[in-house]
């Protein structure tokens, strides 16, 4: 008797356990589709969810689903109106939105990418990691595609960066690049005249010591260089003569000096005040205590939408970014988002459609409204984001761009040297190492990453 | 299968059907352990000779990775860092978590609030725990330095931003982190050692520090064992304190092992790589652990 319990009740455990589990694994792929990025369902949740929408096309043999996986989409709006327009135009075609976080973004891309046709369309959020993308096979090449449809290229910025090995990965979606930001009342308080679209970064330096005023917590700072590498690195390879592959990186020491000189003078705020603080470019300027701001006009919308929520009460003006001596005014250094198709998807097509309507005019309209910069620019691009309410004057005439350098080349070790740049560059900016040691260093560093050696 | 044991005079098959049933008991268990753990280690000691990214097929390597990753001045530096991070953390660990026990296994007022508030720090969140450390530790005005200023000390140390002094603050959040979850242990040990010999000790003229060399200390080494044992192993494989508070920086000043475990794995996609410097650390954490299993022999009382 008491060995049958036991037999029983032993099975019984090792059912309800296996059930346990089972259910434990239904329920993570049962969940919504849209997951923080934190846990690894994710992928799962979006592999299940094809399959079970591709079970729904053959019952009802004309919807196709692709996936669209997306970082923060709550920061875009417009990308959700957007896909409502494609889908409204294109009857037959759902697409699945994927929210990722943006500090995951790319990680998460790329084990979906490795799992296979997790995802259809391929949202690249650093441009630069394409090229290991691509050398993975992982991108369709979309020339027969641009053929097959006549495609018009033209009016694309930045279009032949994404043409790697005669194969046309992507087709670029979104273009930021590094303006100016200022707050006009400083400059109209300090008696100091706005800053000009064209103007150097000497001229910059000065223009930030006249506008510094005030001690402690009141203190004004007349300009702003962010924790990022890119913040002082980038205004050394403006000029594109240089990248940051390097390998030698003696042209950056001028830009260092530069931001050393300005931290000890208390024009800028302290590198190691930031990082410890983790304060972030955003709020400092918003609360007025900036000046000057070089950032990316991903930044422009955030402003619009800070101060029409009362916010911030900044009077903030774009300018153009400011130039090394001797370079056309208008050369700038920026980035773009480009959207591809994944080699493994099973609706190349659908993808195409989409990556059509978003990276061409239809899409840049929503991306303009939005105070985003699309990489499909014509005559009335700009002037459209200028007559966003809520945009400075003057916007038009400071977006113009007459060059824009990438901030990281398109090549498979640029995540890899922009890592160590990374470590390198807070070496410098907290004064542990000097500015020679440290840029021999990074020298060292990434030949070794390159197998330069 | 020790709770079959008393069945064993039964005969060979019961014993047989009574093994199955425990073995159904732990299956459970055990397939999770082998899909999750044993499988993954087992890949990870292969991709640690291969050469792979993730995605294309993997190309046999040799001992290149090995090669690469001791060629690589960040790998070995950080060995040294996990090696001084870990030697102070389980140290001051040790000691302030059986100070702590000594002191709260006597008899005062609030001893139960103590025990728990002491123990807070092992439930928060390292989340929480490295933001509010971050801004404790600011250079300029975090309240550590102001503290320090106020006691005199012209020019406090810039603690996480800077390269000597940060992997000292993460020996410090670390300690402050694990000591109440040690003095439980050392809790437990203390309240099993009978007072009786305490009492004959006190009769044969013996006090305070005699006391505790004598008695309490020898008594306490087997826990003393699993501390130590316990700290090292953890230690050995910070990942979250470090790359929460510094990502490993400024420079690479507090990059540990682990940390370049994550890097060469998630941002070089150097899955290569990464498991052979997974694999080195594997190596020195399982090498310690038979040292202390020696040592324990020798030093643990009984």
């Amino acid at each position: 008797m008491k060995k049958k319990f036991a037999k029983a009740a032993a099975l019984g455990l090792v059912a309800a356990m296996t059930a346990t589990t089972l259910l434990a694994g239904c329920s993570s792929s049962s969940s919504s589709e849209s997951t923080t990025a934190a846990s690894g369902d994710t992928t799962t949740a979006a592999g299940d969810t094809t399959e079970a929408e591709k079970e729904e096309t053959e019952a009802s043999g004309e919807q196709v689903t692709i996936n669209f996986p997306v970082w923060d989409l709550a920061t875009t709006p417009y990308t959700s109106e957007m896909v409502a327009a494609f889908e409204e135009a294109n009857p037959n075609i759902k697409v699945n939105i994927i929210d990722v976080a943006a500090s995951e973004y790319t990680n998460k891309l790329s084990i979906m990418l490795n799992g296979g046709a997790d995802c259809d369309v391929v949202f690249i959020k650093d441009g630069d990691t394409i090229a290991s993308i691509a050398e993975k096979g992982q991108l369709e090449d979309l020339t027969p595609y641009i053929e097959r449809d006549g495609f018009d290229t033209s009016k694309y910025k930045s279009f032949n960066d994404y043409n790697l090995d005669g194969k046309q990965v992507a087709i670029p979606f979104k273009t930021s690049h590094y303006v100016l930001y200022y707050n006009k009342d400083i400059f109209d308080a300090a008696g100091v005249e706005y800053p000009s679209n064209d103007m150097t970064w000497t001229e910059w330096e000065e223009m930030c010591t006249k506008l510094t005023s005030g001690e402690g917590s009141s203190k004004i700072y007349g300009g702003f260089l962010h924790t990022w590498q890119a913040c002082v690195q980038n205004w050394a390879v403006q000029d594109g003569e240089n990248t940051i592959l390097g390998p030698d990186y003696t042209f950056m020491k001028p830009y260092y000096e530069m931001a050393l000189r300005m931290q000890d003078a208390g024009t800028i705020m302290d590198y190691a005040t930031l990082k410890t603080g983790n304060i972030a470019y955003a709020s400092p300027f918003q609360q007025g205590t900036v000046a000057t701001l070089p950032m990316g006009t991903w930044f422009m919308s955030q402003m619009i939408a800070k101060k029409a929520a009362g916010e911030t009460d900044v009077n903030w003006g774009i300018a153009t970014i400011p130039h090394p001596e001797g370079l056309e005014a208008g050369s700038t250094v920026g980035s773009t988002t480009p959207m591809g198709i994944n080699a493994k998807s099973e609706h190349k097509d659908e993808a195409w459609e989409f990556v059509k309507f978003a990276c061409g005019p239809e899409g840049a309209k929503f991306m303009a409204e939005a105070g985003e910069i699309p990489s499909y620019q014509d005559e009335t691009t700009l002037e459209t984001i200028a007559a966003i309410e809520g945009m400075p004057e003057g916007t038009a005439e400071a977006l113009k761009t007459v060059s824009i350098v990438p901030d990281r080349p398109i090549n498979t070790y640029s995540a890899e040297v922009n890592k160590m740049l990374e470590e390198e560059h807070s070496l410098i900016m907290i004064k542990d190492s000097s500015i020679d040691d440290v840029l021999a260093e990074m020298s060292e560093r990434s030949k070794q990453i390159q197998g330069l050696e | 299968m020790k709770d079959n044991s008393k069945k064993k005079a039964k005969g060979l098959s019961l014993n047989v059907r009574n093994n199955l049933i425990g073995y159904s008991f732990i299956l459970p268990n055990f397939i999770g352990f082998f899909i999750f753990i044993f499988v993954p280690v087992m890949f990870s000691l292969f991709l640690s000779f291969s050469h792979w990214d993730g995605f294309n097929p993997m190309e046999f390597a040799g001992l290149d990775n090995f090669k690469d990753i001791f060629s690589d001045k960040v790998f070995t530096s950080s060995i040294w860092k996990t090696i001084y991070f870990s030697v102070f953390t389980v140290l001051f660990s040790m000691i302030a978590s059986l100070a702590l026990a000594v002191l709260l296994n006597q008899k005062m007022k609030l001893r139960g609030f103590f025990r728990c508030a002491l123990f807070f720090p092992y439930v928060a969140s390292t989340v929480a725990v490295s933001v509010v450390f971050n801004a404790m530790f600011q250079k300029d005005y975090g309240p550590i330095n102001e503290f320090l200023r106020f006691i005199g000390i012209a020019n406090p140390p810039g603690w996480t931003a800077s390269t000597d002094w940060v992997i000292p603050a993460l020996i410090i959040v670390n300690v402050w982190r694990n000591m109440g979850y040690f003095m439980i242990i050392y809790l437990a040990a203390l309240q099993g050692i009978d007072e009786s010999l305490y009492e004959a000790a006190k009769m044969d003229g013996a006090s305070g520090w005699r006391l505790f060399a004598k008695i309490t200390w020898p008594l306490l080494t087997p826990s003393t064992f699993f501390v130590v044992m316990m700290l090292t192993i953890n230690s050995f494989k910070v990942f979250d304190l470090v790359y929460l508070m510094t990502g490993g920086g400024p420079g690479t000043a507090s990059t540990m092992i682990s940390q370049y475990i994550y890097n060469q794995a998630f941002v070089s996609w150097n899955y290569g790589r990464s498991s052979a410097a997974a694999m080195i650390l594997f190596l020195i954490v399982g090498a310690l652990t038979v040292i202390q299993f020696r040592a324990e022999k020798k030093f643990v009382n009984y």
